[in-house]
């Protein structure tokens, strides 16, 4: 049952970022993503880790994509298909990837190829918070701060200078 | 200030020097060492000692680098400080070889005074004949003290010991004892400028007089003397050694002679005359005998008199009148302006001169007499070496008197053939006619540079008696004679107002230009050599290596493109690769 | 079910997104590939948290904690991305080229000009 949940989510993911990477039309692309994105929450879920799922679609659906979308729209990505989306190393980078690939791949099945998951129900919130709030809980506040940090460099990155204000300013009145 | 304090520190140290001579008189000799290190079975260190001869030199020393650095207080101007510390610092090498015990010690006051008289020499080193003179002189001492260093090592592991009083010639085997003192005698040759190293110390004199008359009249050439005097019981012990050095000196002697007769510059006739002077030496000490070395030791003291005098002299003309060459000298003695002028020069060169030509009374006469006479003892039983010096000194005291004479009457007096014409030096000068010199303002020295004259004339007459009268009348009748038939034909030709020079005596018997033949070019050849293939092979693979490296940066430059993505992939491809690498490794 | 099955699908959808890093023009797909990369992580942790089952659900945690991580990487990432639209009217990482290696010539002429 699980296997065969996992598997039918599993193949939409793998369409669906093959999608993203290929798609002509970027905001088709980021579409794409959030079907792969759900797709790999479904995946969690049939591995009973519900509660990693329900972050996943919360955090990645509904805000990384959300975000993504939002600055597609902030640097006018046309919506029409573009012929140069991708650029010419694509056939090279595409052989590095599949030998990456089969690198990996061999890797994992030479070591893994035998062992089997036993399905246990383990991963519901109640679980995963008691661990992370009685072992993980050093790690966490790090997380916080880190997060804090990204969120101060975000807004510094994407603040205009005072002098580059004060040129447009002028220069916009100098049009007028 | 500096120049001040460098100035006392030298008339201090010089006179220090005669004052240590003057406490040693008479003491009983004495020695000692210090810093004594084995090298497996041999003891390398220091050693000192104090005898007759070391006393002996010590005054000698001492006395004429007083005179030395008295007179250059009033000679020298330029770059006075350096001067002086340097003629210091020759003097202290002087004193180090003549206390010397040990080899080792003796070798580093001997290559000091290498490096000094290299540094004096080019005191004037804008002038470009004071520079490859200096070079010269170090090339050529530098060449003679590859062997002698050699020597040193032959003779101090032949005999097991380096300390001079230790050396014992019945200990040494015959073989090592002719090669180390063989070796040793190149190092003297060179130093002593014979034959056929001689070239150097003629070119020498571009340096300042004072120091032309310490270092290549009384010291440094005089160290070689002295080596032999010193190391008198080894070097006697061989019979090659001392035919080869009678030989060396005979040649030596008669050679510089007839340079000297040639030269028309007085420095430079007064430094060939030098070169025959120590020949003589050379050849007191070739008789082996006590006698023969004690004529030598005479020599060498009324030497270091007679020609540290002419020397001061010559620089007194050359201070005064500007040149001390013939051709400008004879513009003021045919006014006969230069003898009155320089009344005490011409006095004491006159007594200088005559020391040096063997004039009966002064010193010159006495010591060179002493020679004649052991080479005859020695020749009167039988041995050639004795004959061969006997005969060259005998001819040698002919050929002195003649340019002896020459000098003198060149130099001061008008010649009555030719009163008012340059005479025949004027061929010389291209500017003969060109002004006429103002002979008014010439004046005598100041007496800080005469009173050394003085001391050193009477030195060079009173010296001749201070061992004693003991003449062999018929001896000194002979070469009385002789000297007299030398000056006689000097008169004549300058009473008629001529100075025939041969050719091949101008030239000096054209060595200078054999050497440069053969030594200079062939070797200039090899530097071109060198130099093309440093430029065209080692060179040719640096450029090489340059250009390889600009080539491949340029060429690196490419990969940079500012494509952030073109960096990334070339990033997983190595990790790809490396990953592939890795696990063909580790299979 | 088999270990294997959900390490694959990882290696796949990794490999997709170094793909579309290296190959994608668009400075927002690139980053979209990123996520792409980090999910494959994430179904990494999570399958080996329920082979292991070590009772800490480490592989879980580490799965939420990345997905904050990536929250914080999209976020610094869209601004940086702006600021290149800022500065070049695009973004389009292939032509964002101001780390080029520049000429000692034109560099001269730029600093003439």
């Amino acid at each position: 049952m699980t296997t065969a949940l996992f598997s039918v989510a599993g193949a939409v993911a793998v369409l669906a970022s093959v999608l993203v990477v290929t798609s002509r039309r970027i905001v088709h692309a980021a579409l794409w993503l959030v079907v792969a994105l759900g797709a790999v929450a479904g995946c969690f879920g049939a591995l009973h880790a519900e509660f990693v799922a329900l972050v996943q679609i919360l955090v990645y659906v509904g805000a990384i994509v959300v975000l993504v979308l939002f600055a597609l729209m902030l640097t006018k990505a046309p919506m029409n298909p573009l012929p140069g989306l991708t650029t010419g190393r694509s056939p090279f980078a595409a052989v590095v990837a599949a030998v990456l690939a089969l690198i990996l791949g061999a890797g994992v099945v030479l070591a893994f190829g035998n062992e089997k998951v036993k399905p246990v129900t383990h991963g519901s919130a109640t679980d995963v918070g008691t661990e992370i709030f009685k072992v993980w809980v050093l790690p966490f506040e790090v997380l916080s701060v880190l997060l804090l940090a990204a969120l101060i460099g975000a807004i510094a990155l994407s603040q205009r200078k005072l002098s580059e204000r004060s040129d447009k300013l002028s220069s916009s009145e100098k049009e007028d | 200030m500096i120049a001040t304090a460098w100035r006392v520190t030298g008339v201090g140290f010089s006179l220090l020097v005669v004052l240590t001579a003057g406490l040693l008189y008479g003491t009983d000799p004495a020695q000692t060492s210090f810093m004594n290190s084995p090298v497996g079975d041999l003891t390398i260190g220091f050693g000192v000692r104090t005898d007759d001869l070391t006393v002996l030199l010590l005054a000698v020393v001492g006395v004429i680098a007083t005179c030395v650095q008295v007179y250059s207080l009033g000679y020298l101007h330029q770059r006075p400080a350096s001067y002086h510390a340097l003629v210091t610092l020759f003097t202290a090498a002087m004193v180090t070889v003549v206390i010397a015990d040990s080899l080792f010690l003796l070798l580093i006051g001997w290559e000091v005074m290498g490096a000094c008289s290299y540094l004096l020499i080019g005191h004037y080193w804008e002038r470009r004949d004071a520079r490859s003179g200096a070079v010269k002189a170090f090339l050529m001492t530098r060449l003679a003290d590859v062997g002698f260093l050699f020597g040193i090592f032959v003779l101090g592991v032949g005999a097991g010991t380096f300390r001079i009083s230790e050396l014992d010639p019945a200990q040494i085997s015959p073989g090592v004892l002719t090669t180390g003192t063989l070796l040793l005698l190149v190092g003297v040759v060179g130093k002593s400028a014979q034959v056929p190293l001689q070239t150097w110390l003629p070119d020498a004199m571009p340096g300042p007089s004072p120091v032309s008359a310490l270092i290549h009249a009384a010291t440094m050439v005089a160290a070689g003397v002295f080596l032999i005097a010193r190391l008198y019981d080894v070097f006697s012990a061989s019979d090659t050694i001392m035919t080869v050095l009678a030989i060396v000196a005979s040649v030596t002697m008669l050679f510089s002679a007839l340079c000297a007769m040639a030269a028309v510059e007085v420095k430079r006739v007064l430094a060939w005359s030098t070169v025959s002077q120590l020949a003589i030496m050379f050849s007191g000490l070739s008789l082996g005998t006590a006698d023969g070395r004690h004529a030598a030791l005479f020599h060498l003291v009324t030497h270091a008199a007679f020609k540290g005098l002419l020397f001061l002299c010559a620089g007194v003309l050359l201070h005064q009148v500007g040149s001390a060459a013939f051709v400008v000298l004879r513009r003021y003695t045919r006014r006969g302006r230069l003898r009155k002028a320089l009344p005490v020069t011409f006095a004491t060169m006159t007594v200088g001169l005559a020391a040096l030509a063997g004039v009966p009374g002064f010193a010159g006469f006495f010591s060179k007499d002493t020679v004649v006479e052991a080479a005859w003892h020695h020749a009167r039983d039988g041995s050639v070496v004795g004959w061969i010096v006997l005969v060259s000194v005998c001819v040698t005291v002919v050929l002195t008197a003649f340019y002896c004479m020459r000098l003198w009457l060149w130099v001061f007096f008008r010649s009555p053939a030719l009163a008012g014409a340059l005479g025949a030096f004027e061929d010389d000068d291209p500017m003969a006619d060109l002004e006429e010199p103002d002979t008014s303002k010439l004046r005598d020295a100041p007496w800080i540079m005469l009173a050394p004259l003085v001391l050193l004339a009477v030195a060079s007459i009173g010296l001749g008696y201070a061992d004693g009268v003991q003449l062999n009348w018929v001896l000194a009748l002979v070469t009385t004679v002789l000297a007299l038939l030398g000056a006689l034909p000097a008169y004549s030709l300058w009473s008629r107002g001529a100075d025939p020079r041969p050719v091949v005596l101008e030239r000096e018997f054209g060595v200078d230009t054999a050497y440069h033949g053969l030594f200079v070019v062939p070797v200039r050849w090899f530097a071109r050599l060198a130099v093309g293939g440093d430029q065209d092979v080692i060179g040719a693979y640096v450029r090489a290596a340059g250009r390889a490296g600009t080539l491949a940066s340029q060429g690196f430059r490419r990969l940079q493109t500012g494509n952030v993505q073109t960096y990334l992939t070339a990033a997983v491809v190595g990790v790809v690769a490396l990953a592939v690498v890795a696990g063909v490794i580790s299979s | 079910m088999p270990l294997i099955v959900p390490l694959l699908l990882a290696v796949v959808l990794f490999c997709i997104g170094v793909y579309g890093v290296l190959a994608r023009r668009n400075a927002i797909t690139m980053l979209m590939s990123f996520e792409l990369m980090l999910n494959a992580v994430n179904l990494n942790l999570v399958a080996f948290d329920a082979w292991r089952l070590d009772g800490l659900a480490t592989g879980q945690t580490l799965a939420v904690f990345v997905i904050t991580l990536a929250a914080a990487e999209i976020g610094l990432g869209l601004a940086i991305v702006l600021l290149l639209f800022r500065g070049h009217g695009h973004v389009d990482a292939d032509s964002a080229r101001d780390l080029v290696e520049v000429d000692a010539v034109q560099q001269e002429k730029g600093a003439a000009t």
